[in-house]
């Protein structure tokens, strides 16, 4: 593998660099499209009519548009929080024991969400949730919190195990020889080592739920709505550059976490 | 039960014992695959003993030590510390600290941090805890280094502060893993008599771990030696470089010639008459014969006078190479019956002589120099 990687230099073959620039256009230029005309001056989406903030301005004081962002906000902190905590827990499980039987499995579950295409899981939720529903008559934001978790789950779990794997064993048994028990060694060894993993994934879990349409779209009960929703909804009926400027926020922190979190890694 | 196989022990009675291995067999894995990395293993370490294990690469020193402290759990066999079972204890209930061979220091701590974590996690109050840090630091001259990160300290830096980290908690048994085997050779002669210092201020018994026999021979108070799983001598380095057990044994120690001679007779109770390459020369120990009356004697290269006409009792030889060494000249010979041997001569200025290849020579060996060796069946199994 590693030789083959010498000898065999994709940069160097024909039309690399074509291709390359084409898949970085045809990725970003419908943003970049998308952010320009959130600074439009009249309300059309196609043909520029001058520069100005009002679509900014005009967002900034929808209340609706507020709303479902800092139920966002709400969303991806709570999700993010839970998500990354069972990810660490599972990547300590997974790296620190023996083989067991099922490892793989268990792999393979933990993952399963980056798998399984996201409408059927948005289906499958809809279903379970509407019966819980119909049993409990219960329809508060718990559905939207336990979906998301699921969902951010393989996220924050990748980086944590990541650094996990790169931790040398021999710290955590050094900790055991120095009196330290399974919780204090974990707690002063291992946490603080395995901390920017944890940050890494956390970042992660929180881009991916507040960047989440489908799923939410179809668990959210009445009046619940996040950023992505509320836009899709705006999509469907009269749509302004309202909805341009408020994706344009929306992508600030995404990209700001994303950046964060290779920064992060690439210190380590 | 398996005694026949117990190597021979110096006494150790007088002293109070701090580690007994007892019969302490491990493998690794199960079934078919399984593999034995320790096979009946007894020892005896005294308190206050510098005790060395010492072997080729892959004998079980590693696996021996890991059962000491706890990180792994013998298969059969008992250890015992100051007499009590230590089976059930966890690595963190042990009074044995180690000082790994990659020094396993925390990166996310200062150096100051580090020596003071056993400390913190025995839940000493702060002003105890500081008080012991300092005077680790002092006594592995560190003190200007407190508060670096340990990624910011010399090799050498970094083997003084594991030492400190483990030596802080006042353990009752000090585990050193080839503490030394990432130093270069100047400051590894340095730790080396730093380390015998530490070990005779803190009267706290080490058990180190080395493949490097003149490290081995040159720090301890005994040495065991180990080969397969297995040790095959224990004793004083003195006691293991003159009268080694067995061929592995003062092959891995020293420089040795082993040579092929036939018993001729009996001298003393320990003493036989042995022919070797045509003369006959007065070899100590038991004769371990196989059978058909040939025994194996080894003469180590500083225990000849090489002398330049016949005398009786005198091995003849050629010479083939002669390599000036410094403070030594090392002579390659050939014996009669074909073998090999090395000789080894103090060199001084007024008696240098250059023997060329091909120059006749005869070797008068030492008195009480010439050792029986038990046998080739010991190592092989
Ligand atoms: N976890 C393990 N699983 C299987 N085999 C092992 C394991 N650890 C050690 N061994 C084997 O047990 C034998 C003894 O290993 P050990 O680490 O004790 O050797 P050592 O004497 O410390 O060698 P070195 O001088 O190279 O450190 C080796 O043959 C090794 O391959
Ligand atoms: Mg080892």
């Amino acid at each position: 593998m590693a030789a083959s990687q010498h000898a065999f230099d994709l940069k160097a073959q024909p039309g690399f660099s074509i291709i390359a620039r084409l898949a970085i256009v045809a990725l970003y230029l419908p943003i970049l499209i998308l952010v320009v005309f959130a600074f439009n001056a009249t309300s059309s989406l196609g043909v520029w009519g001058g520069f100005s903030f009002d679509w900014f301005v005009k967002a900034w004081h929808n209340d609706l548009i507020i709303n479902a962002a800092l139920f966002s906000l709400f969303l991806a902190t709570v999700a993010g929080v839970l998500a990354t905590v069972m990810a660490t827990m599972a990547a300590i499980a997974m790296t620190r024991t023996d083989a067991y039987r099922g490892q793989l499995v268990s792999y393979a579950l933990i993952n399963q969400p980056l798998i399984v295409p996201e409408i059927v899981t948005a289906i499958s939720l809809l279903i379970v949730f509407a019966a819980v529903k119909s049993a409990t008559g219960y329809s508060g934001t718990g559905y939207l919190v336990l979906a998301h978790t699921a969902f951010c789950i393989p996220f924050a779990y990748l980086p944590i195990r990541a650094r996990l794997e790169g931790m040398d064993l021999t710290l955590e048994t050094a900790a055991a020889d120095l009196y330290a028990d399974p919780w204090k060694a974990f707690l002063h060894v291992t946490l603080p080592r395995l901390a920017p993993g944890i940050v890494a994934g956390f970042m992660l879990a929180f881009v991916i739920s507040l960047d989440d349409v489908v799923i939410t779209d179809l668990v959210k009960s009445g009046g619940q709505e996040t950023l992505p929703t509320y836009m899709l909804g705006q999509i469907r009926r009269d749509m302004t550059p309202e909805v341009n400027a408020a994706a344009t926020m929306l992508l600030v922190p995404s990209i700001l976490l994303v950046t964060a979190v290779h920064l992060i890694n690439r210190k380590k | 039960m398996l005694a026949l196989s117990q190597p021979i022990q110096p006494q150790t009675a007088d002293r109070r014992l701090a580690v007994q291995a007892i019969g302490l067999h491990k493998s690794y894995g199960t079934g078919a695959s399984a593999f034995l990395a320790l096979d009946d293993v007894s020892i005896d370490i005294a308190e206050n003993e510098f005790f060395t294990l010492l072997g080729p690469s892959g004998c079980g020193k590693t696996t021996l030590l890991r059962l000491i402290a706890g990180f792994n759990f013998p298969t059969n066999g008992q250890i015992l510390l100051r007499g009590k079972d230590i089976a059930a204890l966890p690595p963190f209930r042990r009074p044995i600290n180690t000082v790994f061979q990659n020094y396993a220091l925390f990166p996310h701590m200062s150096v100051a941090e580090n020596i003071g974590f056993g400390l913190k996690m025995l839940g000493w109050t702060k002003s105890r805890s500081v008080d012991r840090v300092a005077a680790m630091l002092k006594l592995v001259r560190m003190e200007t280094l407190a508060d670096r990160r340990t990624s910011e300290i010399s090799g050498g830096q970094q083997q003084r502060v594991a030492l400190a980290r483990a030596l802080a908690p006042q353990p009752e048994v000090l585990l050193l893993d080839e503490p030394l085997s990432a130093l270069d050779y100047k400051l590894r002669k340095e730790m080396q008599v730093e380390l015998k210092r530490l070990q005779t201020e803190t009267g706290i018994t080490f058990i180190f771990v080395t493949h490097d026999q003149e490290e081995a021979l040159a720090m301890s108070d005994r040495i065991a030696v180990m080969n397969r799983g297995r040790v095959l001598q224990v004793g004083r380095p003195r006691e293991i470089y003159n009268a080694p057990v067995d061929r592995f044994v003062a092959d891995f120690i020293g420089e040795s010639n082993i040579l092929s001679g036939r018993l001729v007779g009996q001298a003393a109770a320990d003493a036989h008459q042995v022919r070797i390459a045509g003369a006959v020369a007065t070899a100590y120990g038991k004769a371990g014969t196989s059978g058909d009356g040939t025994v194996q004697v080894l003469i180590r290269p500083e225990h000849v006078d090489v002398l330049d006409s016949p005398s009786s009792d005198c091995i003849p030889a050629v010479v083939e190479d002669e390599v000036f060494v410094g403070t030594d000249t090392r002579l390659q010979l050939r014996l009669n019956d074909g073998s090999t041997f090395t000789a080894r001569l103090t060199n001084s200025p007024e008696q240098e002589k250059i023997r060329t290849s091909g120059t006749q020579v005869w070797l008068r060996i030492h008195s009480h120099s010439a050792r029986l060796l038990g046998g080739d069946h010991v190592q092989h199994r």
